[in-house]
């Protein structure tokens, strides 16, 4: 298995849809990567030689945010939204939807699971 | 979407006017304001506002960081008060 940009070891698949499982490459980049190497993209993750490997990261280093930097980089950007105490912080800190979805209903994700209330459907109070 | 950059960003011109004209004197008093809509601008750093909330004024201090926010991302117009118990009713709301 090829380690690509650290930790990241796909595998098997052809190496355009393989640079996908890292963190901050899509499938834009994997295919700019790819055209800037020069490797053919239909080439499985294990067939590369050592050298392309290297080429592949050394190009991730120089042109691309991935993978712990990328993370730690959104997690800075939240953190300031929350010191700064504006709306949109807020919102992080209390673990609810940050851009005007409703919440009435829905918002599960931002939620989590259901915490049900007795009584709160039918009759009001 | 974002702004067109062709425009700039909006800027209440007559609070700006107010600033720059507060810069230049150096008073540092808080500005009263119902311009919720106002980018913050990087001349607004250091002063504070007493932004509109729909009630009252809420004190807004202006760092570096709010550049780019508006002021009404800073005075919150609803408050979450916690739901009410069913045995104490709505009366212990408020």
């Amino acid at each position: 298995m090829p380690r690509i940009a650290g930790v990241d070891v796909p595998d098997k698949k052809p190496i355009r849809y393989a640079l996908r499982y890292i963190y901050g490459i899509g499938p834009k980049f994997a295919d700019d990567i790819l055209t800037e190497s020069g490797i053919d993209a239909a080439k499985r993750a294990k067939d590369l030689t050592g050298e392309e490997i290297s080429r592949i990261n050394s190009i991730i280093d120089a042109g691309f945010i991935v993978e712990g930097t990328l993370r730690r980089q959104v997690q800075q950007n939240i953190q300031r939204l929350r010191d700064i105490r504006c709306y949109r912080g807020e919102r992080h800190r209390r673990g609810l939807p940050v851009r005007g979805q409703r919440t009435r209903t829905n918002a599960r994700t931002r939620k989590g699971k259901k915490k049900t209330v007795a009584g709160k459907k039918g009759v009001k109070g | 979407m974002p702004r067109s950059l062709k425009k700039g960003p909006y800027v209440v011109e007559s609070l700006y006017l107010k600033v720059v004209r507060m810069n230049e004197s150096g008073s540092r008093q808080p500005i009263k304001t119902w311009a919720r809509r106002c980018t913050i601008v990087p001349e607004f750093v250091g002063h504070t506002f007493k932004v509109h909330n729909g009630r009252m004024f809420m004190d807004v201090f202006v760092t570096e960081d709010m550049v780019g926010h508006k002021l009404g991302e800073f005075s919150p117009t609803r408050f979450f008060r916690g739901h009410t118990n069913k045995k104490e009713g709505i009366k212990a709301r408020r």
